[in-house]
């Protein structure tokens, strides 16, 4: 293996749950749901997801069970914001609260207990390409499934009728709704979608890159998920970019430490953050500056009978 | 107000009464309160974790004759709050296990004079507040000399929390030890900016590998670290427990933390009414900190490993007997002396040969 | 079934005390369920986590100590979110705060300084909050870079330049060179009011803005005008008002705010700068701000009543030996009740036959 390939290998497995997580989140958001509960949702998936593979000694009833641990954790969202017309930011962030405790609780009986690392898939012919091919064919199920989420969300979104009725409702829910549209209905789904991928985004910290389970070991990148959204103007392939260069500094400044670059270590741990903020900004300069958040983004909708 | 403190000062005098009088039908019905203040959550699996491990084998030796509580993932912020809310319920003995709350506790302990403070590290002691550590450098070095042992690339990899004291003088001490084998050895250092990020310590254990680290040292909390050491075919070291079924081919040593007995101790010199302020740092011979059995190793390995060690823990070989240089070239102890424990805890320089950098 | 909203445009005013009592019953039940279930006395249980905050002097000033940062930055938040500006880094901001004030006590450290010290130490932090508040307010009027973004990154980057601070430059040279700053010298620690707690001035400042604040937003034009640009941006344009200068505005403001709750929470409860210097207060002040319907009053009851649900988990972990998790749990619990009892208040609701009513 070459150090690029070596590299590449490393964002990889950095990127893919931010990845994940941006994306499921992002199809929410279009719907015009802002669900700041990530990090709650992401850590049950993690948690869940662990326990449920050490029971059933199966990995992939694990990912299942993450799945519907971040999707359970959206209904409870769902339930208060859709249901009950509650505020977005505020629930959201005591959704974080809740999941970060129970998580905590289911897994209490699981920490310390070690699982080995989920089975890589390789993808033949497809290893064979020089440079990229070893480090994108042969990897875990969870790198393909993240390709295969950004390749279906922007199929959806931009291709498929039901995609421009899922943007219809978050630009302006009153004309959706006046269309004939079910708004709360497919919202409830989009924010459905953004809790399994969250769960998801979580199995994959509890399964994959490090394989156990500890409290608190999303370590925040539910919060870094939902920047990069923002940060992607709400567009799948910009979800990609973004994930992958956030990702891809904070891999670089590791190896540039070892390799011994003198510079404060909490200059170089800044630097995701800091490029992530400036590169939108030239985004943002060169295309004269529009913004792209959807109208309704956070706005409860409760249809006038 | 006034009446509450006084009851609990009348509360605390009575069962120092009590204590003294050492009857044990008596110390049953009035166990006494330990309380345990950590800094992160009980299932972090590294620091908190073994402190509560103590707490319970402070819990199994001492029976009903104790009674323990234990507070999680404190802040700072709330140091002083928590002490004197255990205070209030009737703890008498507080161990705060971290360094952050050393100032709070200083703070706090005047307030609370029946109750007796032991704070995980600090800078000073006071009448009712001891200092406890353990010299985790012993472990280092032994981990040194294997890794120069056991490394085919000559460079050992190190991920590091925080540039302070503690992890300054545990990476010149593995280089001490390893030098002692071999003086080629080199080593590479990652902050990571945290103790406890799983994600983020893997990460790293794969920086150092692909730069052709091949034993890794790990200074924070989390298994990952030597779980990666193990996939990617290197070698490593566990921290805080024994982390051996965590990487069955790559495990050489864990340094497992110990501090039941020292629990045991100062509860029972609370009980006997003998406690005084004291600033204990105790090394491998203190039983405050072990090193799990070795493994994947050669017996000739294991046995230089196990030579080392017993030296260490003898005091026939100390770690920061002189000459030590800095990297900038000054003696910092001159051949024939040796590092203060003052010298020591306030470290923060590299030695010559150990190319990072550090904040000043 | 399904739920269906009915807005309510005549709320009655009984319903708007009602509510939150719901809340609390809801809270209080569900509760008293989960504690008999982990096998506790209930009762004891619903004591120790509501009532033992606010039993006597001490538990009353510690709860304004825990109060004060939460109400200070929630109340900024608050001018943000209605005028549709989501300053979600104040965390950052509260950070920052504490660097520059932190600085002033630091270079003053041993001289002969005077009663001047600690106000020129809120003024600076509030300068350093409001500094780094302003970066995203400028990128969005300027660039229309999304402020969610830039306000949550410059947290991580505030923290880590505090982290490197206090291990480097202001390290205390008489520390062992621990990650600290020096202890502060008396005239920079924030004044205490009593002699037997550690409540301090902190808290009537943060009264005080409360009151200047609900002022500001029932009497006087700038607080129309945040109204309606939240409400209406178009009418406020008509209206002659200047959407972006207003943003500047509000961003100064809770930056202000944070920072001031950051100086005053280092030099009160800390004496010093550590690494790291806040439990989450600045994350926690967005649910404050939504709690307290980002109405100034209402984010003073909505600081105490969370202040009182993190002292309570403390208390439940000693005097109930509950896990953190678990009380966690529990305060999650309690606020989706005040959520969800908050929409018996705006809508009418029904449950209808699913097939029944068109939504």
């Amino acid at each position: 293996m070459t150090m690029f390939e070596a590299i590449l290998l490393t964002i990889i497995t950095a990127s893919t749950p931010l990845l994940i997580g941006a994306i499921g989140q992002l199809v929410c958001e279009r719907s015009g749901v802002l669900n700041l509960g990530m990090e709650g949702m992401m850590i049950m998936g993690a948690a869940c997801g662990f326990a449920a593979a050490i029971l059933s000694g199966n990995s992939y009833v694990g990912v299942l069970a993450a799945i519907l641990a971040g999707m359970a954790m959206s209904l409870i969202f769902a339930v208060l914001t859709l249901g009950l017309a509650a505020n977005q930011v505020a629930s959201g962030l005591a959704l974080s609260i809740f999941g970060l405790g129970l998580s905590g609780v289911i897994g209490a009986p699981f920490v310390g207990a070690k699982r080995d690392q989920m089975a890589k898939l390789d993808l033949p012919v497809l290893t064979d390409i020089p440079l990229i091919g070893k480090a994108l064919f042969g990897q875990d199920p969870f790198v393909y499934a993240s390709f295969a989420l950004v390749i279906g969300v922007w199929w959806f979104l931009a291709r498929t009728k039901s995609g421009l009725v899922l943007r219809a409702c978050g630009e302006n829910h009153a004309s959706a709704h006046a269309l004939g549209y079910p708004v709360l209905k497919i919202r409830l789904l989009a924010i459905l979608f953004g809790g399994g991928c969250a769960g998801l985004a979580g199995a994959y910290l509890s399964l994959v890159y490090t394989p156990f389970w500890s409290p608190g070991m999303t370590a925040g990148r539910g919060w870094i998920a939902l920047a990069i959204v923002v940060f992607a103007s709400w567009l799948p392939w910009r979800v990609l970019a973004g994930a992958y260069l956030f990702g891809g500094i904070t891999i670089l400044q590791l190896h540039a430490q070892g390799a011994g670059v003198k510079i404060p270590s909490q200059f170089m741990a800044a630097l995701p953050y800091l490029v992530t903020i400036l590169v939108l900004v030239i985004i943002m300069s060169r295309r004269g500056g529009q913004q792209a958040a959807p109208a309704s983004l956070g706005t409860p909708f409760v249809p006038d009978r | 107000m006034q009446i509450n403190r006084r009851q609990i000062l009348q509360g605390a005098t009575a069962l120092a009464g009590a204590a003294t009088l050492g009857q044990p039908a008596f110390a049953q019905a009035n166990p006494l309160q330990v309380g345990f203040i950590y800094v992160g959550p009980v299932g972090d699996f590294g620091w908190s974790t073994m402190h509560d491990v103590g707490r319970k084998r402070l819990e199994e030796v001492m029976g009903a004759a104790v009674k323990t509580t234990a507070v999680e993932a404190v802040a700072a912020n709330d140091m002083e709050r928590v002490a004197t809310q255990l205070a209030r319920q009737g703890h008498r003995l507080i161990f705060t296990t971290s360094f952050s709350f050393f100032q709070p506790t200083m703070r706090v302990a005047p307030t609370l004079p029946n109750v007796f403070f032991e704070s995980a590290t600090g800078t000073q002691t006071a009448a009712n507040v001891s200092l406890y550590n353990a010299r985790f450098y012993e472990g280092r070095y032994v981990q040194g000399v294997i890794a120069a042992r056991k490394s085919k690339s000559k460079t050992i990899g190190y991920i590091a929390s925080f540039p302070v004291p503690e992890v300054v003088h545990a990476i010149n001490t593995v280089m001490r030890g390893a030098w002692s084998v071999d003086p080629s050895m080199k080593i590479r250092v990652v902050w990571v900016n945290a103790w406890f990020n799983p994600g983020r310590e893997a990460d790293a254990a794969r920086a150092l590998i692909d730069q052709g680290c091949d034993v890794i040292c790990a200074h924070t909390d989390s298994p990952a670290p030597l779980q990666l050491a193990n996939e990617r075919g290197v070698f490593g070291f566990g921290q805080a427990s024994d982390m051996t079924r965590f990487a069955p081919k790559a495990h050489l040593t864990s340094s497992v933390n110990n501090w039941g007995d020292y629990y045991v101790e100062r509860a029972k010199a609370v009980i006997d009414g003998s406690w005084k302020p004291g600033d204990v740092w105790g090394g491998l011979n203190s039983g405050m900190f072990r090193l799990a059995p070795f493994t994947n190793m050669t017996p000739e390995e294991a046995s230089e490993a196990e030579r080392v060690r017993d030296a260490l823990s003898t005091g026939r070989l100390h770690p920061f007997d002189g000459p030590l240089t800095r990297a900038d070239g000054t003696v910092a102890v001159p051949a024939g002396g040796r590092a203060t424990d003052d010298q020591i805890r306030a470290m923060n320089y590299f030695y010559r040969g150990i190319d990072v950098a550090l904040p000043s | 079934m399904r739920i269906v909203l009915t807005r309510r445009d005549d709320a009655p005013a009984w319903m708007a005390l009602v509510s939150p009592l719901i809340a609390v019953a809801l809270t209080l039940l569900s509760g008293a369920v989960m504690f008999a279930l982990l096998g506790l006395d209930p009762l004891k249980a619903l004591g120790v986590y509501f009532i033992s905050p606010i039993s006597d002097g001490w538990a009353l000033q510690e709860l304004a100590v825990k109060a004060t940062p939460l109400i200070l930055i929630s109340v900024g938040l608050s001018l943000c979110y209605l005028s549709n500006n989501w300053n979600i880094g104040a965390e950052g901001q509260f950070v920052m705060g504490a660097i520059f004030g932190g600085w002033v006590a630091i270079a003053t450290h041993g001289a002969a300084n005077g009663p001047w010290v600690f106000p020129a130490m809120m003024l600076a932090g509030m300068l350093g909050g409001a500094a780094l508040a302003m970066i995203p307010a400028i990128l969005k009027t300027r660039l229309s870079v999304n402020e969610i973004l830039t306000s949550l990154m410059l947290v991580y980057v505030a923290e880590l330049l505090l982290d490197w601070l206090v291990r480097g430059p202001w390290r205390d040279p008489k520390g062992f060179n621990f990650p600290q700053s020096v202890m502060f010298d008396k005239e920079a620690q924030v004044m205490r009011l009593m002699a037997d707690g550690r409540i301090n001035l902190g808290t009537p400042i943060a009264i005080i803005v409360v009151v200047i604040a609900a002022i500001m937003m029932a009497r006087t034009l700038k607080g129309f005008e945040i109204r309606l640009v939240g409400a209406a941006p178009r009418a406020a344009r008509f209206a002659g008002f200047d959407e972006k200068r207003l943003t500047w505005t509000v961003f100064a403001i809770s930056g202000a705010l944070a920072g001031l709750a950051g100086i005053i929470e280092v030099s009160g409860t800390m004496g010093q700068l550590q690494p790291s210097v806040s439990p989450g207060y600045g994350f926690t002040a967005i649910i404050v701000a939504f709690l307290g319907r980002l109405n100034p009053i209402g984010c003073l009851i909505a600081g105490v009543v969370l202040a009182i649900t993190f002292i309570g988990g403390e208390n439940a972990q000693i005097s109930l030996r509950l896990p953190l998790d678990v009380t966690r749990v529990f305060q999650g619990m309690l606020l989706f009740y005040v959520l969800a009892c908050d929409a018996v208040l705006n809508y009418r609701i029904a449950l209808v036959r699913t097939g029944g009513a068109a939504a």
